[in-house]
């Protein structure tokens, strides 16, 4: 078996006495999509927060590489740089910058100068400028080029972000909640999107909408959090079927302290 | 040795003679003496005594009016003039020995004054301090000793000797030790010398620094080993209590200023920490309390008149005396409490309502605030500062181990303890507390909990503003009251909320004290560092240039350590956590 | 320059450049002009003057503030610094002139000094003066900027943390042994580069010189607006995570920015002494900091037009009201403030839009937030 593109073992973060994570494995292989889903307060966004560098691990390893001999802690990394290594995050809020257009949210977003001195003396080329029209017409705002992204209805930047995300090219997607907000059939599209991602990239996708699950996990493994803790892992039958995912969604049906 | 002791027994003799005779005769009698010497001798007799009676008529001697009177076929008497003068010029004369008045009316200038040489003036002078020395005044009392021992006169060593052995009093006997030995430094028998050594060793002597410095010079340079080593030995016990003490006053003053920083800061914390607002009037809230105690004093008193914008606006006064007067205070505490909590419910309800989730916004609209305010209150109280009387019981001190403990510091420190203990009662017992702590933690929850979190945000604001007027009226009993009186505390109360972080209390009681230690000790301590600060490459000699001046030094440290502070821990000792994006 | 284009903001950039050019005429043409032939006073030429000065300082503050959402309260520093560094070669030029006819400021002579300290010295070159005038702003707001922006400390934070830099700037000042003039300052200049400060042909250049650097800074800022970085900026304004989560060292940029800011305040406070003929550290209160602030907030923060126009309008409502009701000045200009902050986020440069809005009864653009 292929070694993981992300290994995460033993991980454990706490808050305030409060156990976001513990105890964590998780594994992610080159061109998988995988599915993350589990009650509030399981833990989603806290695992994407120690993936992205945004907070780090009380104990335990986080890896990013496929090859061990060269692979990265991203524990000892900040969030620009885990960006950097090709790891790219949707936020669960659709995080935009409201106050540019579309066209500008994407060009920030493209793979390329990233320092001070770069971005004072760059200008884009045609093959950048054909990739913004390429982008824009796949999420299919094209139209709205021109238009500040804060007047874009919600699911039009949860869009957007997809855009913003992919115009990174990274090799790890983490998308939180993608179809927040959107309608059956924007959100059919979106899993399509998705699905047609993989392989090329890997990615982990955080949902609540079951339906959406079912579209986008048909072929890939679905991972169960529950207080921070791995309940189970599987093809998503086997994991709808699973008594203690049962409980853990309709049993209790308990609310995080978030 | 021999010389001394006939010294010595000289002054004994004086003592028994002057505790047999009135003073009042001795003085008489050397006045009429025919010599200088023999006057000057006379007089030392009252060495050492503690007689009332001394003090006055010496000082009618050197003035010139203690007059001669001789009465043919009398003994010349002694009189003094007193009451009004009549027709002829003649007033009524009292024989000072018997404190009678004479039969008959004097003319001042048909008689003769007592003559006194400057001899014979050093010698009442002598004769004046050691009379201090039995002074029921015991400030006075120390002072005389103290006084004889940085002279080390060594003339009046019976006279301290002799009080020594009535003295009671614990304070002055440690003086009288400490007086003694100072003046035994210059006795010319090494034995005596040594001893005092000692004993200065044993007292830890602070004042002997400088009196050991030249025994020690002296020593080496008659190179006498002994005398060398016990002087340096007794320096150095001193050096180190120095040090403890040095320690110990910088302890007391730190602990003394974090109070003042936690009173000023606490409202800010309080507001900061609930709404994200940096209110930049809150240095206008603290003159308003300190006002607000400058009237109700003056109300108390005789009333004030004040012409905000030209109108003359009269207050009557109560004309209170005694402890009625002084009681003023009780009554200005809660009042400036309220208006200033009065003048905060208007600034939220006015202005930052409409600025909250803009905290810039709101931080530039309180500073707007702040300049209106000041100007009104220049412009009502006038532009100088006012005086706000402090009552007596702040200007004592007490000295515990020679470190001064100043009556107006434990005042501060005893009044921060108050505010702390009521802020964290109101905050933890009490149902405003309560609301207030669940919209500090969760705002949202807390709506939809149905608490009402617009009059929680108004009665926090009117908390924070209140305790900034308490903080104003505490800050009138220890200095001036001017408009721009809370401007100079604004950038301190900043940083102890900046390095607190917000929402505990706890986080403002250590920023505070941490913040004012920072603060005093590196003013205390910034002389003996600015020598090592030369070595610092490039920089070295501005740094040591700016150590000399420690206040300021001591400011700029405390900001270039809360900066690496920061670096440590971004938002304060005690961070509220979020999840949010932003 | 046409890709490059695409970076643009988007507001009509027309009104900008066709303001900058009817300003150009006005500033650099005009009102020298009109001196020379006495239609206007050297007073009122030299006071305008100053109020470019200001300006200077305005776009300072707004670069931060409008621009990248970091409110510096500090930016005075900055400003009396650069005055400073000009004001040492300006008193190095006063020669022996001065009231005690010695070799070295009056100042010096006056706290027993015979000698010139060392780093005195250098000052007699005109061009070291120039160079510390960009230097030691430059290296000042380089350290504290590393340190404030590593550490993430942003907000309220950084505003307070400006605050007591441009504070300690004061006290550090305020000290006769710092051997910068202690409470009085610098005053008394004779000569700029051999030329009388007291000819108003030397003020007259003075002038066009201000001028002359406020409109490069304008136009500078204005191609900095079009490149990527702008773009960068602008989003580390309306988002620094989702800045710092697309690969972007934020604290780089602002870094950059900050130190930026501090130079062209610093030119401001260069050019401001020889005009006003005084610095102390007066000019480093956190009050003159906060005053700046009014200024961009009056005009209108977030453009290039408003700073200028906020520096230029709030001071001649200054020169005017402190003279005519001296007593109501700072209820004028804390309730002027008051006023902006609370009704007309956007500054006067708004106001135009905003009647327009208020003309055509529609719901107006919602107000930046910070």
């Amino acid at each position: 078996m292929a070694h993981p593109l992300l290994t995460v073992e033993d991980v454990s973060k706490t808050y305030d006495g409060f156990k976001a994570i513990s105890n964590l494995n998780f594994y992610l292989f080159e061109g998988e999509l995988r599915t993350v889903i589990g009650p509030n307060g399981a833990g989603k966004s806290t695992f994407f927060d120690l993936l992205t560098g945004r907070t780090q691990p009380d104990k335990g390893k986080i890896e990013f590489g496929t090859d061990p001999a060269d692979s990265h802690d991203l524990t000892k990394l900040d969030e620009v740089a885990i960006n950097r290594l090709g790891i790219g995050r949707k936020f669960q809020a659709p995080s935009v910058y409201a106050e540019h257009t579309v066209r500008e949210n994407i060009i920030l977003s493209l793979r390329g100068a990233r320092g001070v001195f770069a971005s004072l003396f760059h200008r884009l080329n045609s093959t950048d400028t054909d990739r913004i029209d390429e982008l824009l017409k796949l999420i299919r705002l094209d139209a709205k080029g021109e238009w500040k992204a804060g007047l874009l209805a919600h699911g039009e930047k949860q869009w957007l972000e997809i855009g913003m995300l992919l115009a990174q090219e990274p090799r790890v997607l983490l998308v939180d909640e993608p179809a927040a907000g959107m309608t059956d059939e924007e959100t059919h599209r979106t899993g399509e999107l998705l699905l047609s991602l993989a392989g090329k990239h890997s990615l982990v996708v955080v949902e609540h909408d079951m339906t959406f699950v079912k579209q986008i996990a048909a072929n890939g493994r679905v991972t169960v959090l529950h207080q921070g803790a791995l309940l189970c892992e599987g093809k998503f039958d086997d994991v709808q079927a699973d008594q203690r995912v049962r409980e853990v969604y309709l049993g209790r049906g308990k609310h995080g302290t978030r | 040795m021999r010389k001394t002791f006939i010294i010595f027994l000289a002054f004994l003799a004086g003592f028994v003679a002057a505790f047999a005779e009135a003073p009042q005769a001795i003085i008489a009698r050397a006045a009429v003496a025919k010599s200088e010497k023999t006057q000057g001798e006379i007089l030392t007799e009252l060495m050492g005594n503690a007689d009332e009676s001394i003090l006055p008529l010496l000082d009618a001697w050197r003035k010139d009016r203690l007059f001669l009177y001789e009465n043919p076929g009398k003994p010349t008497a002694v009189v003094l003039l007193e009451g009004a003068k009549d027709a002829q010029g003649a007033q009524q004369a009292t024989d000072i020995v018997t404190g009678k008045p004479l039969a008959v009316r004097l003319v001042a200038d048909d008689l003769n004054a007592a003559t006194h040489s400057a001899n014979l003036r050093r010698i009442m002078k002598a004769v004046l301090d050691l009379t201090d020395l039995s002074s029921a005044n015991p400030a006075k009392k120390l002072g005389a000793i103290a006084a004889i021992g940085q002279g080390q006169q060594i003339e009046k060593l019976p006279a301290l000797e002799k009080r020594l052995v009535v003295e009671t009093d614990p304070k002055a006997i440690k003086a009288l030790r400490e007086a003694l030995a100072l003046v035994r430094l210059r006795s010319p028998d090494h034995a005596v010398k040594l001893a005092a050594l000692k004993e200065l060793e044993s007292l830890e002597s602070l004042a002997s620094t400088d009196f050991l410095k030249t025994v020690m010079k002296d020593a080496a340079a008659a190179k006498d080993e002994k005398l060398l080593a016990a002087a340096r030995s007794a320096l150095q016990a001193v050096e180190r209590h120095r040090t403890v003490v040095d320690f110990g006053g910088t302890l007391f003053r730190s602990l003394s200023l974090g109070s003042i920083l936690i009173i000023v800061a606490l409202g800010l914390a309080i507001t900061f920490g609930l709404m994200g607002v940096i209110n930049m009037a809150h240095g206008e809230m603290i003159a308003i309390g300190a006002y607000t105690t400058y009237v109700v004093q003056n109300l108390f008193a005789n009333g004030l008149a004040l012409s905000p914008f030209g109108f003359s606006v009269g207050l009557p006064g109560l004309h209170a005396a005694g402890w009625w007067r002084e009681s003023y205070f009780l009554f200005a505490l809660p009042l400036s409490f309220l208006v200033a909590a009065g003048a905060g419910i208007l600034l939220e309800r006015g202005v930052i309502r409409f600025l909250y989730r803009r905290p810039l916004e709101s931080l530039l609209a309180t500073w707007g605030v702040s300049l209106l305010l000041q100007q009104l209150l220049r412009l009502t109280f006038g532009a100088n500062n006012v005086q706000v009387g402090s009552p007596a019981y702040l200007s004592g001190n007490w000295i515990v181990g020679d470190v001064l403990l100043g009556w107006n510091r434990v005042f501060v420190i005893g009044f921060a303890t108050l505010i702390v203990v009521g802020v964290w009662l109101v905050l933890t017992r009490t149902s405003v507390g309560l609301l207030i702590r669940s919209v500090t933690q969760n705002r949202s929850m807390a709506a939809c909990m149905g608490v009402r979190t617009e009059r929680v945000n108004m009665l926090t604001f009117a908390l924070g503003s209140g305790l900034a007027g308490l903080a104003g009226a505490f800050l009138s009993q220890i200095g001036n009251v001017g408009p721009s009186l809370g401007q100079s505390y604004v950038v301190d109360s900043f940083m102890v909320v900046v390095v607190g972080g917000v929402g505990d209390l706890v986080g403002t009681v250590i920023s505070g004290l941490g913040i004012g230690s920072f603060d005093q000790f590196t003013q205390q301590y910034s002389p003996t560092v600015a020598g090592a600060l030369a070595n610092v490459p490039f920089v070295g000699g501005a740094l040591q240039n700016l150590a000399q001046d420690s206040a300021v030094f001591g400011k700029i440290l405390v900001l270039c350590v809360i900066i690496l502070f920061l670096q440590w821990r971004p938002s304060g000792l005690f961070a509220a956590r979020s999840r949010s994006l932003d | 320059m046409s890709s490059s284009e695409k970076y643009a903001p988007p507001a009509p950039p027309s009104d900008t450049v066709a303001a900058l050019l009817a300003f150009t005429v006005l500033a650099v043409l005009i009102m020298p002009t009109l001196d020379v032939f006495g239609v206007i006073d050297h007073f009122t030429l030299n006071l305008w003057g100053k109020y470019l000065c200001y300006a200077l300082l305005a776009l300072s503050v707004n670069l931060l503030w409008g621009g990248t959402g970091l409110l510096s309260l500090g930016q005075g520093l900055f400003f009396a610094l650069g005055g400073y560094m000009h004001g040492m070669y300006l008193m190095r030029m006063i020669g022996d002139q001065g009231q005690y006819h010695k070799p070295i400021p009056d100042f010096l002579v006056f706290l027993g000094w015979t000698e010139l300290p060392g780093f005195w010295k250098p000052f007699e070159s005109f061009s070291f003066a120039m160079l510390m005038v960009f230097l030691l702003p430059g290296v000042i707001a380089g350290i504290f900027g590393w340190l404030a922006f590593r550490s993430r400390i942003k907000g309220v934070y950084f505003s307070i943390l400006t605050q007591a830099l441009t504070y300690a700037g004061a006290l550090i000042f305020f000290r006769n042994n710092t051997l910068m003039g202690g409470n009085n300052g610098f005053t008394d200049f004779k000569y700029e580069l051999g030329f009388s400060l007291r000819e108003p042909a030397t003020q007259r250049g003075l002038f066009i010189a201000t001028a002359a650097a406020l409109i490069g800074v304008v136009i500078f800022l204005r191609w900095l607006e079009g490149t990527k970085f702008g773009l960068v900026q602008r989003a580390i304004r309306d988002g620094e995570n989702r800045t710092l989560f697309s690969g972007y060292a934020t604290p780089a940029f602002k870094l950059f920015l900050f130190v930026l800011a501090a130079l062209i305040a610093a030119i401001g406070g260069a050019l401001y002494v020889p005009q006003v003929g005084i610095i102390n550290p007066s000019d480093m209160t956190p009050e003159k900091s906060l005053e700046a602030i009014v200024w961009v907030a009056v005009g209108g923060r977030g453009t290039l037009l408003g700073p200028i126009l906020g520096a230029v309008f709030v001071n001649l409502l200054k020169s005017y009201a402190t003279r005519a009701i001296p007593d109501l000045w700072l209820i004028l200009l804390g309730g002027l403030f008051l006023l902006v902050v609370l009704f007309l986020p956007g500054g006067l440069v708004s106001l135009p839009s905003k009647l327009r809005g208020l003309w055509q009864k529609t719901t107006s653009t919602p107000a930046t937030a910070a």
